[in-house]
């Protein structure tokens, strides 16, 4: 083991509140970063809940819900080509709801072919509802949203003033601004009226023969039609959409601030620690200086030490994370901490640890043999 | 008595016209007033004086911790010409003091963390580059030769103050150096440690071949050296050693 590891290890409740503040930075900008992340998954819920492979929407498209009718003229443009198995009209808008008992709610209505294996029918949807969604204005809600948009018994409501039937609800598929209504592209047609202008669509969903082909033939479509629509894969449409959204809230500012609050907090009382650490251990430095050992050799060793607090600091923190993860979960939120969120938190907290070290030199320039004369 | 001392005539390391002063104006006060000193390969050289009388300051200056106010330090250097250490660049300094000088203070300052081999491994791995087999072979060797054979593996707070000291004084001989600088290393130990303690250093010199230079209170010390130097008020003399020995 080397000297750096030992001494942590002999001098451990002295290391104890470095290692810790790591740890709380780590958590802290873990789950931020994991909460915002399952925030923002909702944005993207209508792509991640379908097959799709690649996803064709009205040029310059950012989010799902941003699309603007596109003729549906377009699907020439895309079937028929090698690779694509499947392309199937998608209506996604806005819409007014409005409750039996009065008030009126914003959804966003997601219709979509209903056939068996289609690509657009949320995976969730069961044979049964499928089946029930082919009659007219019939819709599925999440059960999450059922109070706020006040269905009752009757299951009766009216979108854009005209009525539908709820025919059944779905788990998990959470509204962020306004609830998701799932029903056939027909019914959308229908409830949107003059907002969705004949023989248009707001996508064209597309499924490949192979997954791995979607990127290609989406970069394909890109190049051929670059002015009138926009081409994406269901991946990068997805993360397209949260990233959006992220920005457009300036979410990613506040859990910004609050990451370097929790790395501020972390980077003192790790510098602290470190720096009365070397101080305490100053006379045993001062001697190896004496002796002609470079100063550079307790320095190296100052950040060694620094980065294993910050190991020991994360490793602690992941199986903490996971743990709140588990918590929120309990409560009804998403916590994302997916391996990115967990190698940047790493990274971004190891580096805080080291910069900590760098702080705690200072207490290694002090140290004079001369001091052990007098 | 002195093997080493016999056949090396020339010195390893001259003070001359050494002067070093502290404070200013009326608090100012001389440390060292024009000393001059020789060390010799393989004599233990014991430099007593009253508290405040620059005995620290001293071996300070000779051993390239403090620069004086004037004079030379010259020390030999390998191919025999004598250097002012205080004319070295900062980082010659720090090379000279790892090649050739050992430092025993009063406080043992042992890293706690570290056993026994290990504070000396640590002074051959960072000083030398020492490879891991090469640092434990003679770190045993020391050890073993300073009687700390069973206490190789324990850790500072498991040696009594004379195991300590005599650790200590194995990482200041372990780089094998030809000056070692012992300062008051027996005043925090009883007489039976603190004899064994001037004993190590009397064999550092006579076996050795160093140049031990020893600053102490410790009257008691006298039987066991080469040389006796007395040092008040910055002035330094050398004083016969009773029984006539120098």
């Amino acid at each position: 083991m080397s000297i750096a590891l030992q001494t942590l290890w002999h001098e451990r409740t002295r290391y104890a509140s470095g290692v810790l503040a790591v740890t709380f930075s780590a958590v802290l900008i873990a789950l931020q970063c994991g909460l915002l992340l399952g925030l923002f998954k909702i944005t993207s819920i209508p792509i991640d809940n379908t097959s799709a492979d690649v996803w064709i929407g009205s040029n310059k498209v950012e989010s799902v819900d941003l699309g603007r009718p596109i003729p549906a003229s377009y699907l020439s443009r895309v079937a028929g080509r090698e690779g694509i198995t499947t392309v199937e009209s998608y209506v996604a808008a806005f819409a007014s709801f409005a409750k039996p008992a009065g008030g009126t709610e914003m959804c966003f209505l997601l219709g979509s072919s209903l056939d068996a294996g289609a690509s657009g029918a949320a995976k969730v949807l069961s044979p049964e509802q499928l089946d029930l969604l082919t009659m007219p204005d019939a819709i599925i809600v999440d059960e999450s949203d059922v109070k706020r948009l006040g269905v009752t018994d009757e299951k009766k409501a009216k979108i854009n003033g005209k009525e539908v039937l709820v025919v059944g609800t779905v788990k998990g598929l959470r509204s962020l601004a306004a609830p998701w209504v799932f029903c056939s592209v027909h019914t959308a047609r229908h409830l949107l009226g003059f907002m969705l202008p004949p023989d248009h669509i707001t996508y064209l969903l597309a499924k490949c023969d192979a997954p791995a082909r979607a990127r290609e033939l989406a970069s394909e479509l890109k190049a051929e039609y670059p002015d009138d629509m926009a081409v994406y894969t269901a991946e990068q449409f997805s993360t397209g959409s949260r990233v959006y959204w992220l920005f457009r809230t300036k979410a990613g500012i506040a859990i910004g601030y609050a990451a370097l609050l929790g790395l501020l907090v972390g980077a003192v009382i790790t510098a602290q620690t470190l720096y009365s650490a070397t101080a305490a251990n100053a006379k045993e430095f001062a001697i190896l200086l004496a002796l002609g050992i470079p100063r550079w050799r307790i320095s190296a060793m100052v950040l060694t030490q620094s980065f294993w607090v910050g190991v020991i600091g994360i490793a602690l923190a992941y199986p903490v994370c996971l743990g709140l993860k588990y918590g929120a979960r309990q409560v009804g939120a998403d916590v994302d901490l997916r391996w990115e969120v967990l190698l940047g938190t790493a990274v971004v907290t190891v580096g805080m640890a080291l910069a900590a070290g760098f702080f705690a030199l200072r207490s290694v320039r002090q140290i004079e043999p001369m001091n052990l004369l007098r | 008595m002195m093997p080493w001392a016999a056949s090396n005539a020339s010195p390893v390391l001259q003070g001359v016209d050494l002067m070093r002063t502290y404070g200013d104006g009326a608090a100012r006060r001389n440390a060292l007033q024009k000393v001059s000193v020789d060390l010799y390969p393989g004599q233990l050289v014991l430099l007593m004086g009253p508290s405040g009388s620059g005995k620290s300051t001293l071996l300070a200056v000779l051993s390239g911790l403090l620069e004086p106010d004037s004079g030379q330090v010259l020390a030999a250097e390998d191919d025999g010409r004598l250097r002012d250490v205080w004319q070295m660049t900062g980082r010659e300094r720090e090379a000279y003091r790892r090649r050739h000088t050992g430092f025993v203070f009063q406080g043992y300052n042992l890293f706690p963390a570290l056993t026994a081999r290990q504070q000396l491994e640590l002074v051959l791995k960072w000083g030398e580059n020492a490879s891991g087999g090469e640092a434990r072979r003679r770190a045993d060797e020391v050890l073993d030769k300073l009687g700390l054979s069973a206490n190789k593996t324990k850790k500072p707070a498991q040696l009594s103050g004379g195991e300590k000291q005599r650790v200590a004084i194995g990482r200041a001989l372990v780089k094998n150096p030809t000056l070692v600088f012992a300062d008051e290393p027996t005043s925090a130990l009883d007489w039976e440690n603190g004899q064994k303690v001037i004993e190590l250093l009397r064999d550092a010199a006579h076996q050795r071949g160093a140049a031990v230079l020893c600053v102490s209170h410790d009257a008691r010390l006298l039987p066991f050296v080469d040389v006796f130097y007395h040092l008040d008020d910055g002035r330094l003399e050398r004083r016969a050693l009773p029984g006539g020995a120098a």
